[in-house]
C-alpha cells in the first residue's frame, strides 16, 4: 500500500529484481567485488576494466588484499547502529570469509554508490538479500579457483574462514588473491539464481559479536565531524534568524563584536538555494572567539508573519483542516465508509495531540567546507548526502562533479541529520571569504535550527454495529510534512490522486480489520510555512500510533472488552492483512503473536498494587510493506497527589525477521525504548513566536539515568526476512504508557508529552 | 519667632560642625626617610609576615590583579564603594614614609600619617588589641615589601558622608579601646585564640551585623551573622544555623583546610580569609581560633558529631533524588547531584553535602547564590577541588529555583524571600553568554 | 597565559583565563575526544578529571584550573585499557559514541567515591551525563563490571 519506491528504488530495492551485473575483477594489491551499472555490457567488458573505469555502482565494494584481508565498504552512516558490523556480516557470512580479516569503511560521497541515505531502519533489511547474494557470488568464485589451484573438482571444496579446501588439502584466501585470476561476472539473472546458504549453515548472521566501531568510541579515538580540521581555517557561528523560511537581514551591527579577541568580520549569506534565508555567519580565529562575537553581532531582521506563529496556532490549524472533508489525501478508502458513519448503532471518536519534539542529537550541528583543487570538500557527518548534494550545488553555482561530502560518525543522527542543511550556509560562508570555514552551532544555535518533529492533531472514529462489532473506521491526521518541505518529489499519491508524505501518516495503515477503514492525511500548511517539520526517529508512526493505540484501548473500555482481547479479535490476518511474500509473510498473525507474548511476559490480567496499571499497546513499525512486528507492556504508579507518572517496567517483544547482530538489535531496542519514553514523559517543547521555547538541557529534559525502567526485551526466533529495528520499539511506548496511567488510576490523557499537570486534570474527569 | 529659630538651629550647627573639626583634629606625624630593608631583624619581618596573613592585609589591600599591598580594591558599603589604600614602602603613594609611630597610630586609632580619619572599613577597632610588639613586627613587614607606586583612589561615596572630619563622630559614637574584650580569663589557648580572633583576625568584622552607621552591632547580636561584600557570614553565636553544631574539631579542620565534611566548604572571602590569611599561622594559634569560637558557639566541648542531626540530613538529601515534579530538582539531577551527591551515613569530603553547608540553612542566600553562578576555583575552598560556576547555563528564575527547591527540601528553614531579584543583583556582569 | 598539566605533561596555553577549558583542550591542544554537547555544565559530554575527579570543561574557565592537573579519555589509561573502558567494549555500551568519553570519565570518578555503586549511587551520579542514544542499561552494567573487575584487582594486590 504506501510505497516509498521513488525514493528506496534509486537503491536496491530487496523486492524489485536487480537489474544489475556482478563483477570480479583485479585491483590494487588485490581483487575487488562489486556491482555493475546496468549500462555496463556483460560479459563483453572485462571486469577489471569495469573496476578501474570506476563504473561499478551501487552501495557494494569490497576489497580483498592479497594479505587476505576483506575491507567492506559501507556507504551508510554510523549513527550509534553499529552498521558497518551488521552489512559486512552480511557479506562475510555467506563469502565464507574469518571474521577477523574483515574491515569496514564509511565511503565519502560518489556517484558510483547510487543514492546514500541512512533513515527508515531500512540499512539492513535493504541491504540483506543484496549483500547475501554478493557474499554467494564471492565464495563460489574463490572456491572455483581454489580448487583450480589445488588441481581438484570445484564440487570436492568447500569454503569456511576464509579457507578453501578439499579434504586435506587446503588454501587460503590469500593465497589465492596472490596466485589465482580471480576475475569473474555474473548477470542479473546468473546471480539470482546463486545458492544462498540455508538459515541453519550461517555461521556470522544470527550469532553476537562486537561492534567494530565501539572501541575508538570508548577512548577518544572516534573522530566525529564536530572533530574535522584543517590547516588555516576559519571558524563561524551562525546568527539564526527569528524565524525559519521568512527572514530577512536589514543590517548588521558588529561594533560590540571587535571588543572580542579573534573576531573577524560577520557575513550576510547569498543564498541561491534558499536554504538558509536570512543567515548571518560571524567569523573568528577560534571557537570561543566567534561563539563570544556573534553573542555581540546585533542583526535586525524583518521577518514574515511566521514570526507570531505558536504551538496553539498550529494546532488548531490542524483541527480546522481536519473539520474539512475535503482536504488531504486519502492514503486508504475503502468503500463503505461514509455509509457505516452515517447511522452506527454507536460509535466512537477522539482526538490526539502530540507536542513539538527537537532532535537533540548530543553533538550540535557543524561542518567543515573548503575549496581544494577545484573540488568542493564538505565534512561533517550527515544521514542523506544524495538529498543534500544538489542543493549545494545550487547553492555553490557549481556542476555535480565538483561537491564531495566527507564522511564522519555522527554523534547522533534521529533523522536530524537527513536534512543536511547545515552544511549550506558552511560552504556559503567558505566561498564569500575564499578560506576553509568550520561552522559551529552552539546547542541553543542547533536546536533553533532544529526541523524538529511538528506539532500533530489526529482524530479517530470508530463505528460499531449492534453486537460491538467494529463496522468501520476513520483516521484523519495532519502535522507539518519533512517530505513535502525537504523532498516533495518523492511523495506518492493517495487514492484521491493527492499526494502525501508516507512519513507523517505510516502506522495509521494497520493490520486491524476494521470494517471499511478510511485514512486521510493532511499537510499543515502553517507548520510547514512556519518552521521546517522534520523526520525524528519513528517518523509519522511516532504520532499516529499514540493515538492509534491510546484510542484502540478506549474503544475496548468503551465496548467492556479487555484491550488485548479486543486488539487480537481485530488481528485475524484474514483479508487485506494476510500479509504477503517476501517481507510481510504471516501478517496480522505475527502481530497478533508478539502481542500476546507480550501480555505473557507482562503479567496481562495479573493483580497490582493501588494505583498501578498495565497498559499494552503495539506497532507493526514503520511502513506496511517492512514490518516490524512489537509489542508493549508497561507497568505504571501513578502519584494521584502530585500526577507524577513513574514508568516501573516495560515489556517489549520484537519480530524482525532474522536478526543480524542480535547484540545490536538489542541495543537498538533498548534506545528506542527510552526514546519511547522520554518522548511520553520527559520532552516535549513548545512552538512560540517562530521559534522553539526550550533552547538547551536547563529546560529540555529528555529521560536520564534515573528514569530508565526495567526494561525485558525478547525477540521471536524467525528466518523471515530481516525488517528494521532503529525506531519501531519508540511508538509502542507512549500508547502504553498512556494507556497503563488509564488503567491504573483512570485518568484518561490524550497529548504527549504526559505532564503531571495533565494527569491531575484528567484525574478530575469522570473516566 | 520664625527667624529666631533658624538663627538658633543655624548657630548650632554651625557650632556642632566646629566642634566636630576640632574634635576631629589630629596632628601630622612628621615623615621620615624611609627605613631600608636591613634595618629590620628577619625573625621580625617573619613575625610580622604571619601577622599580616592573619590579618588578611593582602585581601583587602590588593586590588584584583593588582601588585600585593598596593590597594586599590573596592569595597561596597551601603554608604558607597571605597578603596583600599597603598600599604607597601612607597613614599609618594604608600606608607615609605611613615614612621612606626605613626603606623601604629594608624593601627589603634584609624589615624593616618597626616592626621586625617581612616574610614572604619579599616578595622582599627580590632587591631586597637593588638599590642605594640605585634605592631612592631607587622610594620618591620610591611617597610621591607617591594615599594609600588599606586596612587590612592578616591573613594566614590557622597558629599557629606566623604568628609574625613565626620569619622571623628563616628568614633565619638562607636570606637572603645578594647571594645571586644575581655580576651583572657580562660585557658592560655583560650587568651591566644581570642587576642588572635578579636584582634588582628578580626573575625567580628565580617560576622557581626552593623548598625545604620556601619559599626558593629555589640552585646548579644555581636556575631549574630551578617552579609558582607555580597556574601554570607554566618552568625559565630549560639544562633549558627548549622545542622550539626560546630566543635573544635570541625572548627580546626575547617580553617586550617578550607572546608570539613560536615560543614561544607569555605567560598568567597572566607576562603581568602583561610587560604591567604590563617595558614600562615602555626597550627597552634588555628587551633586557638577554634577553641575560642567553639566556646563562643557554646560548643567548646561539644564531641562527635550527632548522629540524629547528621542521619535527618542525609535522609533530607535522599529523599530529594527520588523522582519529583518540580523544575528545581530536575536541575539539581542534572546539574549539581553528580558532585553533590552522597550515601549515608556520613558524607564525603570531596562531595559537599549542601544541607549541612550554613550556605543553604542561614538566613541569607547570598553565598549559595554567588556560588552556584560563580563557582569555586581550584584554589578556593578545598585546594584542588573546584566547582564551575553556572552563570551562563541558569536564569536568574532557573537559579532561584534551584535555590527555593534545595532550602525547602534539604532543610527545615523558612523559604527566602525574593529569591529572583537576589540572584539577578549577584549576577555581576561577565563575559557574554556562549551558550544561549 | 595558564600553565597546568594536561595527561601528565605540563603545558601553557596563551588565552584569556576565561576560556573555557574545553576549547582549550579542543581547539588548542587538539585533543578531540572531549566533547562538546551543551556549554551549560548539563550534559556531561564534556567531562574530564581536575585532579583525578570529574569536571565539566565546557563551564571551567582555564583560568580556575592554573597549575592543576587535567586529565581527559586520552589520558585515562595510556593504552586505553583502563577497566571501565574494556566494561565498556565488554557491555558494547556506546551507541553513536558521542556522549561515551564523558560517560566514562564521569564513571571514574563515581567509582573512586563508591567502589560499590548502588543504582541509587548510579542514577545520582551519572545523572548529570545526558546519551542521547539512550544506552543506559548497558553503561549501567559496564559500571558494574568494572566495579567488579576493579574491586577484584584491588583484592589481588
Ligand atoms: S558540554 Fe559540558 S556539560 Fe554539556
Ligand atoms: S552513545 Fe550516543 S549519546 Fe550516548
Amino acid at each position: 500500500m504506501n510505497k516509498f519506491s521513488k525514493l528506496r528504488d534509486q537503491d536496491l530495492a530487496p523486492a524489485s529484481p536487480s537489474r544489475r551485473a556482478f563483477i570480479i575483477g583485479a585491483a590494487s594489491s588485490g581483487f575487488m567485488m562489486a556491482f555493475a551499472r546496468a549500462s555496463v555490457l556483460l560479459p563483453s567488458t572485462s571486469p577489471s576494466s569495469v573496476i578501474a573505469g570506476q563504473r561499478y555502482e551501487p552501495n557494494l565494494w569490497v576489497h580483498i588484499d592479497v594479505d587476505g584481508s576483506i575491507t567492506v565498504n559501507i556507504i551508510r552512516a554510523e549513527m550509534g547502529q553499529h552498521v558497518g558490523t551488521s552489512l559486512a556480516r552480511i557479506l562475510a557470512d555467506e563469502l565464507e570469509a574469518d571474521w577477523s580479516a574483515v574491515r569496514i569503511r564509511h565511503v565519502d560521497t560518489d556517484p558510483k554508490w547510487g543514492t546514500m541515505v541512512t533513515g527508515g531502519s531500512w540499512s539492513v533489511w535493504q541491504s540483506f538479500p543484496v549483500l547475501s547474494q554478493a557474499g554467494a557470488a564471492g565464495r563460489i568464485a574463490l572456491i572455483e579457483e581454489g580448487a583450480r589451484l589445488l588441481g581438484v573438482p570445484a564440487s570436492a571444496c568447500i569454503a569456511r574462514n576464509s579457507v578453501v579446501s578439499a579434504g586435506a588439502r587446503s588454501i587460503t584466501y590469500a593465497q589465492i588473491v596472490q596466485r589465482g585470476n580471480l576475475t569473474r561476472s555474473y548477470s542479473a539473472d546468473e546471480l539470482a539464481k546463486l545458492p544462498i546458504k540455508p538459515p541453519a549453515e550461517r555461521r556470522l548472521v544470527g550469532v553476537d559479536t562486537q561492534a567494530i566501531d565501539i572501541p575508538d568510541k570508548t577512548d577518544g579515538k572516534a573522530i566525529y565531524g564536530i572533530d574535522a580540521q584543517v590547516e588555516g581555517m576559519l571558524f563561524g557561528r551562525p546568527k539564526i534568524p527569528p524565524t525559519r523560511n521568512g527572514s530577512r537581514v536589514v543590517s548588521v551591527d558588529d561594533s560590540a563584536a571587535k571588543a572580542v579577541k579573534g573576531y573577524l568580520r560577520s557575513i550576510v549569506l547569498d543564498d541561491p538555494s534558499n536554504t538558509v534565508p536570512g543567515w548571518v555567519v560571524v567569523l573568528a580565529d577560534s571557537t570561543v572567539a566567534a561563539f563570544r562575537a556573534a553573542e555581540r553581532v546585533k542583526v535586525t531582521w524583518q521577518n514574515d508573519d511566521t514570526a507570531s506563529v505558536s504551538e496553539q496556532d498550529v494546532l488548531d490549524h490542524g483541527l480546522k483542516l481536519i473539520k474539512d472533508p475535503k482536504a488531504g489525501s486519502l492514503v486508504v478508502d475503502d468503500a463503505g465508509v461514509d455509509e457505516a458513519f452515517a447511522k452506527p448503532a454507536s460509535m466512537l471518536q477522539q482526538s490526539y495531540t502530540t507536542a513539538s519534539v527537537l532532535h537533540f542529537q548530543l553533538e550540535p550541528l557543524n561542518a567543515l567546507a573548503f575549496e581544494k583543487d577545484g573540488v568542493w570538500e564538505i565534512h561533517t557527518g550527515n544521514q542523506w548526502q544524495s538529498l543534500i548534494l544538489p542543493t549545494l550545488v545550487k547553492a555553490l553555482g557549481v556542476s555535480e562533479d565538483k561537491v564531495v561530502m566527507r564522511t564522519y560518525l555522527l554523534g547522533g543522527g534521529f533523522g536530524r541529520r537527513l536534512n543536511g542543511d547545515y552544511t549550506v550556509p558552511a560552504a556559503l560562508a567558505a566561498k564569500a571569504l575564499g578560506k576553509p570555514v568550520k561552522l559551529m552551532f552552539t546547542r541553543a544555535d542547533d536546536v533553533r535550527f532544529d526541523s524538529f518533529r511538528s506539532p500533530s492533531v489526529q482524530r479517530v472514529s470508530m463505528a460499531f454495529d449492534g453486537n460491538g462489532k467494529v463496522i468501520a473506521m476513520q483516521h484523519d491526521a495532519t502535522a507539518g510534512w519533512p517530505t513535502l518541505v525537504m523532498a516533495a518529489a518523492l511523495m506518492p499519491k493517495g487514492k484521491n490522486g493527492q499526494p502525501y508524505d508516507p512519513f507523517a501518516i505510516s502506522g495509521a495503515d494497520h493490520w486491524y480489520n476494521v470494517g471499511a477503514h478510511r485514512v486521510r492525511a493532511i499537510p499543515n500548511d502553517l507548520a510547514n510555512r512556519a518552521f521546517r517539520p522534520g523526520w525524528l526517529r519513528s517518523v509519522g508512526p511516532g504520532w499516529t500510533n499514540w493515538a492509534l493505540e491510546s484510542f484502540m484501548d478506549e474503544a475496548a473500555h468503551k465496548l467492556g472488552v479487555d484491550p488485548l482481547q479486543f486488539r487480537l479479535s481485530l488481528l485475524d490476518g484474514s483479508g487485506a492483512n494476510a500479509g504477503s511474500s517476501p517481507n510481510a509473510v504471516g501478517g496480522a498473525h505475527r502481530q497478533a503473536a508478539v502481542l500476546k507474548r507480550a501480555a505473557e511476559l507482562g503479567g496481562w490480567g495479573g493483580t497490582l498494587p493501588a494505583d498501578t496499571g498495565l497498559g499494552i499497546a503495539t506497532t507493526f513499525g514503520q511502513e506496511r510493506d517492512m514490518p516490524t512486528w512489537v509489542a508493549c507492556v508497561a507497568r505504571v504508579r501513578v502519584d494521584r497527589g502530585k500526577g507524577l507518572v513513574q514508568v516501573e517496567k516495560l515489556v517489549l517483544v520484537v519480530d524482525a525477521g532474522t536478526i543480524v547482530h542480535p547484540d545490536g538489535a538489542l541495543a537498538q531496542m533498548e534506545g528506542a525504548a527510552l526514546w519511547g519514553v522520554s518522548m511520553a514523559l520527559h520532552e516535549g517543547t513548545e512552538f512560540q513566536k517562530g521559534q522553539v521555547r526550550d533552547t538547551n538541557l536547563d529546560s529540555y529534559t529528555p529521560l536520564r539515568m534515573a528514569d530508565v525502567p526495567e526494561l525485558q526485551v525478547e525477540f521471536m526466533p524467525s528466518t523471515e526476512a530481516s525488517v528494521g529495528l532503529g525506531e519501531p520499539a519508540t511508538t509502542v511506548v507512549a500508547p502504553a504508557i498512556g494507556n497503563a496511567v488509564f488503567a491504573a488510576v483512570g485518568a484518561r490523557v490524550r497529548h504527549i508529552p504526559i505532564r503531571p499537570e495533565a494527569v491531575l486534570e484528567a484525574l478530575k474527569k469522570p473516566a | 519667632m520664625f527667624k529666631r529659630i533658624v538663627l538658633v538651629v543655624l548657630t548650632l550647627i554651625v557650632l556642632a560642625v566646629a566642634g566636630l573639626f576640632a574634635l576631629a583634629y589630629r596632628r601630622a606625624i612628621p615623615p621620615v626617610t624611609p627605613p631600608v630593608a636591613s634595618a629590620f631583624a628577619p625573625d621580625l619581618v617573619a613575625r610580622g609576615e604571619i601577622l599580616a596573613g592573619a590579618g588578611y592585609c593582602a585581601t583587602c589591600h590588593t586590588a584584583k590583579g593588582g601588585q600585593p599591598y598596593a590597594g586599590g580594591y573596592a569595597m561596597v558599603t551601603p554608604f558607597g564603594t571605597i578603596y583600599s589604600t597603598n600599604i607597601t614602602p612607597d613614599p609618594a603613594t604608600g606608607i615609605g614614609n611613615w614612621s612606626e609611630e605613626a603606623f601604629r597610630r594608624a593601627m589603634h586609632d584609624g589615624v593616618s600619617r597626616d592626621g586625617s580619619h581612616l574610614f572604619p572599613a579599616f578595622p582599627y577597632q580590632h587591631f586597637n588589641q593588638v599590642t605594640d610588639d605585634d605592631i612592631k613586627a607587622l610594620y618591620a613587614f610591611f617597610m621591607t615589601r617591594a615599594p609600588v607606586n599606586a596612587p590612592a583612589r578616591q573613594p566614590d561615596i557622597p558629599f557629606p558622608l566623604n568628609l574625613r572630619a565626620l569619622q571623628a563622630g563616628w568614633k565619638l559614637l562607636f570606637f572603645r579601646d578594647n571594645a571586644y574584650g575581655p580576651i583572657s580569663g580562660k585557658s592560655p589557648e583560650w587568651d591566644r585564640g581570642a587576642y588572635l580572633a578579636e584582634g588582628i583576625a578580626h573575625c567580628s568584622a565580617c560576622h557581626s551585623p552593623r548598625n545604620a552607621l556601619g559599626a558593629e552591632d555589640t552585646g548579644s547580636s555581636r556575631y549574630g551573622g551578617a552579609v558582607v561584600d555580597s556574601w554570607y557570614a554566618p552568625p559565630l553565636n549560639a544562633s549558627n544555623p548549622a545542622p550539626i553544631a560546630w566543635n573544635v574539631d570541625e572548627l580546626y579542620s575547617y580553617l586550617h583546610n578550607g572546608g570539613t565534611a560536615l560543614h561544607g566548604v569555605a567560598a568567597g572571602s572566607m576562603s581568602q580569609v583561610i587560604h591567604q590569611g590563617l595558614s600562615k599561622l602555626p597550627d597552634a594559634d588555628v587551633h586557638a581560633i577554634a577553641v575560642y569560637m567553639a566556646d563562643r558557639m557554646g560548643h567548646g566541648d561539644q564531641g562527635a558529631a550527632p548522629d540524629a542531626a547528621l542521619a535527618k540530613v542525609m535522609t533530607a538529601a535522599t529523599q530529594s533524588s527520588l523522582p519529583q515534579t518540580a523544575p528545581g530538582a530536575a536541575i539539581y539531577a542534572a546539574a549539581c547531584a553528580s558532585c553533590h551527591y552522597n550515601r549515608g551515613p556520613t558524607p564525603l569530603l570531596v562531595r559537599p553535602e549542601l544541607g549541612l553547608n550554613s550556605a543553604l540553612t542561614g538566613t541569607d542566600p547570598s553565598t549559595l547564590i554567588q556560588v552556584i553562578l560563580h563557582g569555586i576555583n581550584a584554589d578556593e575552598g578545598l585546594p584542588g577541588l573546584m566547582m564551575p560556576g553556572f552563570a551562563h547555563s541558569f536564569s536568574d528564575a532557573q537559579v532561584a529555583e534551584l535555590a527555593n527547591w534545595l532550602r525547602q527540601n534539604r532543610t527545615d528553614q523558612a523559604p527566602w524571600p525574593d529569591l529572583e531579584k537576589k540572584v539577578a543583583e549577584l549576577r555581576k556582569p561577565s563575559p557574554p553568554d556562549t551558550s544561549k | 597565559m595558564s600553565q597546568f598539566q594536561l595527561n601528565g605533561r605540563p603545558v601553557t596555553v596563551d588565552l584569556d583565563d576565561d576560556t573555557p577549558l574545553l576549547w582549550v583542550i579542543r581547539d588548542t591542544l587538539k585533543l578531540t575526544g572531549t566533547k562538546f554537547g551543551c556549554g551549560i555544565g548539563m550534559c556531561g559530554a564534556c567531562t574530564v578529571h581536575l585532579n583525578g575527579r570529574a569536571i565539566r570543561s565546557c563551564i571551567t574557565p582555564v583560568g580556575a584550573i592554573a597549575g592543576q592537573s587535567i586529565t581527559t579519555i586520552e589520558g585515562l589509561d595510556p593504552n586505553g585499557r583502563h577497566p571501565l573502558q574494556k566494561a565498556w567494549i565488554a557491555a558494547q555500551a556506546p551507541q553513536c559514541g558521542y556522549c561515551q568519553s564523558g560517560q566514562i570519565m564521569q564513571a571514574a570518578s563515581l567509582l573512586k567515591d563508591f567502589p560499590n555503586p548502588s543504582d541509587a549511587d548510579i542514577n545520582a551520579v551519572m545523572g548529570g551525563s545526558l546519551c542521547r542514544c539512550m544506552a543506559y542499561v548497558r553503561i549501567r552494567k559496564a559500571i558494574k563490571l568494572a566495579a567488579a573487575d576493579l574491586q577484584g584487582a584491588t583484592v589481588h594486590e
